[in-house]
């Protein structure tokens, strides 16, 4: 027993502490801006299809960095999604953020007047959020003086903005809130925001999260030799690095009694969230992998579920050598000899590396695979690592998809794996302790 | 919501170390002179002569966390990590960097920040810009992401349990509070770090400036008043140390206070036009709101925690919202006037200086109310740019070292 569980069983005792409200969460829509398709349906039949985003880069000049593949997303429109003084008001991640939402909520088939409340929370991840306005006001001020500094775009700048931006977009006047967690930052939102509608301090919420690639990260990431020069294999013996990817991924989540009143379409349930940090090092995972083995395992348990009864694992997967190995690892110390046959995939080979909004990406994915019964495949795999033994999803195939684990093993040591599942399927003990 | 306060740890403008802080605020007036006095050693002085700001002046993170280690820590780090370190000793838990209670996987922290790497972002931005994007150093790269402060205080100080990062402008601080509550609810960890840090840099001020919001020169200068002119930055960390309040007790550690209640609201401006506006409705239901969580009723509420900044518009409608939501004569004040503007770190000073009053430090400087004999109830505020808006009750504990139920 831990110093923790023994103080609690004595203290609760002697004092009646207040005791959350437990509710069910449902996934009731899907958004999704990406390399490979904009919206629900498009994203999702990109993946099935096992098409890659990974493309020379066109946002800026890569000459100089040495690196030069990503996966952008290119045609991006955001009148398509948004009045001409929204777009003006936002920067690229705003935009991708509420276009998603947007895509969500059109998906969620919701009265507008059932967002505009007091009750309606927006949470969204990201890691450097506007990342393009900081770059140009830097720009503009380096080269030419802080005269060449416009206002109106200084206007535009705060990573803080994301959730207003939603917000405002749908007249949501309850809880806006930023949870910038590197690599999970998704899977931090998503589970947050599903907490407050658990302890009912919400009743529906629009989360996700947003990235945009920018040319300082581009080069940080191509510094540290983490890039990939042409491909991202995850897994595979001969992987070279990531691919960095970029889009946004939202979700319209509810609570039970929200969703049936207003008869929704249910996609899937939110089950227990895991947390940890590693506390071990900013840009390498633990050795032992630690905390994300913690944060699997409280991910599942606080579903109310084992170990076995997880159908198939959307991998962090980043294709870089250190990741890899150590998730596999972690996969052997949570499903021990299973390890080797539960189905796992990674996106990022399709993708590239989201950054923030990659388990948001990946959570939508994950909601798909729940609807379809199908696993999206890692392209790219072909050298078996020995480091690396797992039920790799190499092809598109149909499976047993009750139970989901979205794992997000981030820069800094951020672990966060978000269980979903099929309606029906989990305990009434979801999401409690 | 039942949180209990048990540690303190800041550097401040005004003192560094919870004890100091304390001693400072015996005297505002004295130590807001004292944070605006001094030369300006963060900004280009000669640059920008009339820049005032609140700096926490001769900072020097290797006296209290050694020589080693820091060289690729940036300033905001090196202040989250001495403020964090300061509240787990302050709380009991560490003894000389050891655990002396509690493990490493049952303690969190919970940071919040607006700006926090704007600096780093900067500084590697100068090298890739005017030099070639191929030198910039790759260990300093981390320190652009925002939430890689916080990371750096779990690495240093062996924090396992969950480590979030939350940036709602100048919400942030007081944000994390509910954050620890939920984490704290559903036992994903037993203990967490609560608060936030923020520095002043350049590009910050600069554009501050740019926007016409930053008052400069000598002219006297009270946020919440009508000759406020404009905010003047502060930089620092702050962090409280919460855990249940019953656990507290058990393993004997000090209740500073208890908090209570959260609130939070969000309100869009009405023109299309506008992105920046006060909004006295987001005021009125997120002090609402905390109030109603914390079970009590807006008479008792005896006194607030004003997030008045020197912008006129903005705080104007904060009082306006405080009246609504509370009652026309609760005590108001604005510790700004001594920590200057530190947004995402805001609600964590505020905090601070609730505490010293409960403590006994005198309110000030009061921008509105009248002073009750006793302090039971306070409220903290924090009022975004962008309409959104959160508050906190924090209670006096009943006696001296005990919880309230």
């Amino acid at each position: 027993m831990t110093q923790g569980v023994a103080l609690r069983a004595s203290a609760r005792a002697e004092y009646n502490a207040p005791q959350f409200m437990s509710r069910r969460v449902f996934v009731t829509g899907l958004g999704a801006v990406s390399s490979i398709g904009f919206g629900r349906q498009a994203f999702w039949e990109s993946l099935a299809a096992g098409k890659s985003g990974a493309a020379p880069v066109e946002g800026f000049e890569t000459g100089a960095i040495g690196r030069s593949i990503a996966c952008e997303v290119k045609g991006f429109r955001a009148r398509d999604w948004m009045t001409a003084a929204e777009a003006r008001r936002m920067g690229r991640c705003s935009q991708f953020a509420v276009a998603a939402a947007r895509m969500a909520v059109e998906d969620a088939r919701i009265a507008p007047a059932l967002l505009a409340t007091e009750r309606t929370a927006v949470v969204i991840g990201t890691t450097m959020g506007e990342a393009d306005v900081i770059s140009e006001l830097e720009s503009a001020w380096i080269h030419r003086g802080e005269e060449a500094v416009k206002s109106r775009t200084l206007n535009r700048y705060g990573t803080t903005l994301l959730p207003i931006h939603v917000a405002r977009a749908f007249g949501a006047r309850g809880m806006t809130q930023t949870l910038p967690a590197a690599c999970a930052a998704g899977n931090y939102a998503i589970g947050f925001a599903a907490d407050q509608i658990r302890a009912g301090r919400a009743d529906i919420a629009i989360t996700g999260a947003s990235e945009i690639i920018e040319k300082l990260q581009f080069a940080g990431f191509a510094r540290l030799g983490a890039i990939a020069p042409e491909r991202c294999q995850p897994f595979d013996l001969n992987r070279k690095g990531l691919l960095v990817g970029e889009g946004a991924g939202m979700m319209v989540i509810e609570s039970e009694e929200h969703a049936r009143s207003r008869g929704a379409r249910i996609l899937a349930e939110i089950g227990g969230y895991g947390l940890a940090c590693d506390a071990h090092h900013i840009t390498r995972p633990h050795p032992e992998g630690e905390g994300s083995v913690q944060a699997m395992r409280r991910a599942i348990s606080s579903s109310g579920l084992e170990p076995s009864d997880v159908d198939f694992v959307n991998a962090h997967g980043t294709g870089t050598d250190a990741n890899d190995k150590v998730e596999a690892l972690v996969m052997h110390k949570v499903f021990g000899e299973r390890a080797k046959d539960v189905p796992i995939s990674s996106l990022k080979s399709m993708i590239g590396h989201c950054m923030g909004a990659a388990s948001a990406l990946e959570a939508v994915s994950c909601v798909e695979t729940i609807v379809s019964g199908l696993y999206p495949p890692t392209i790219g795999y072909e050298t078996p690592d020995p480091d690396c033994v797992l039920g790799l999803v190499t092809a598109t195939r149909k499976g047993k998809a009750d139970v989901v684990l979205n794992n997000a093993l981030a820069f800094g040591g951020y672990d966060a794996v978000l269980l979903l599942a099929r309606e029906g399927v989990l305990p009434d003990t979801v999401g409690r302790r | 919501m039942e949180l209990a306060i048990t540690g303190l740890g800041i550097v401040s403008p005004i003192a560094i170390g919870g004890a100091a802080h304390r001693v400072a605020l015996d005297d505002p007036r004295a130590a807001a002179l004292r944070a605006f006095s001094g030369a300006v050693t963060v900004l280009p002085a000669a640059e920008l002569p009339e820049a005032r700001v609140a700096e926490v002046r001769g900072f020097d993170a290797a006296q209290y966390l050694g020589e080693k280690g820091l060289r690729n820590f940036d300033r905001l780090t090196k202040f989250m990590i001495v403020a964090a370190k300061q509240a787990l000793e302050d709380a009991g838990l560490k003894k000389g960097g050891q655990w002396i209670a509690r493990r490493p996987e049952e303690v969190g922290i919970i940071s919040a920040t607006a700006y926090g790497s704007l600096d780093a972002i900067t500084e590697l931005n100068l090298v890739a810009e005017r030099e070639d994007p191929r030198y910039i150093n790759p260990a300093r790269f981390p320190n652009t992401v925002i939430n890689a402060a916080a990371g750096y205080v779990s690495i240093w100080e062996d924090l396992r349990a969950p480590n979030v990062t939350i940036v709602d402008g100048n919400c942030g601080a007081l944000d994390a509070v509910l954050t620890a509550e939920t984490h704290l609810d559903h036992e994903r960890a037993d203990v967490f770090l609560v608060g936030g840090g923020e520095v002043v840099s350049e590009p910050l001020y600069r554009a501050l400036r740019k926007l016409g919001i930053v008052a400069e020169g000598d002219a006297a200068w009270s946020p919440g008043e009508s000759n406020a002119n404009g905010m003047r930055l502060g930089e620092g960390a702050s962090y409280v140390v919460v855990e249940r309040p019953a656990e507290a007790l058990a393993r004997g550690a000090t209740i500073r206070g208890l908090l209570v209640g959260y609130g939070t609201a969000f309100s869009a401006p009405e023109s299309e036009a506008l992105i920046v506006h006060p909004s006295v409705d987001g005021v009125a239901r997120a002090l609402r709101a905390a109030v109603s969580d914390a079970g009590i009723r807006p008479e008792d509420v005896d006194a607030v925690v004003c997030a008045s900044s020197g912008l006129e518009r903005i705080d104007a409608a904060e009082l306006v919202g405080v009246a609504r939501a509370l009652h026309p004569d609760v005590l108001c004040a604005a510790p700004k006037s001594y920590y200057g503007e530190t947004f995402g770190a805001a609600g964590a000073f505020g905090l601070a200086s609730a505490l010293a009053w409960l403590d006994g430090a005198p309110i000030a400087p009061v921008l509105c109310g009248t002073q009750r004999e006793r302090l039971e109830h306070i409220v903290v505020t924090t009022v975004g740019f962008y309409g959104n808006v959160s508050a906190v009750v924090l209670k006096r504990a009943k006696t001296p070292g005990a919880a309230s139920s």
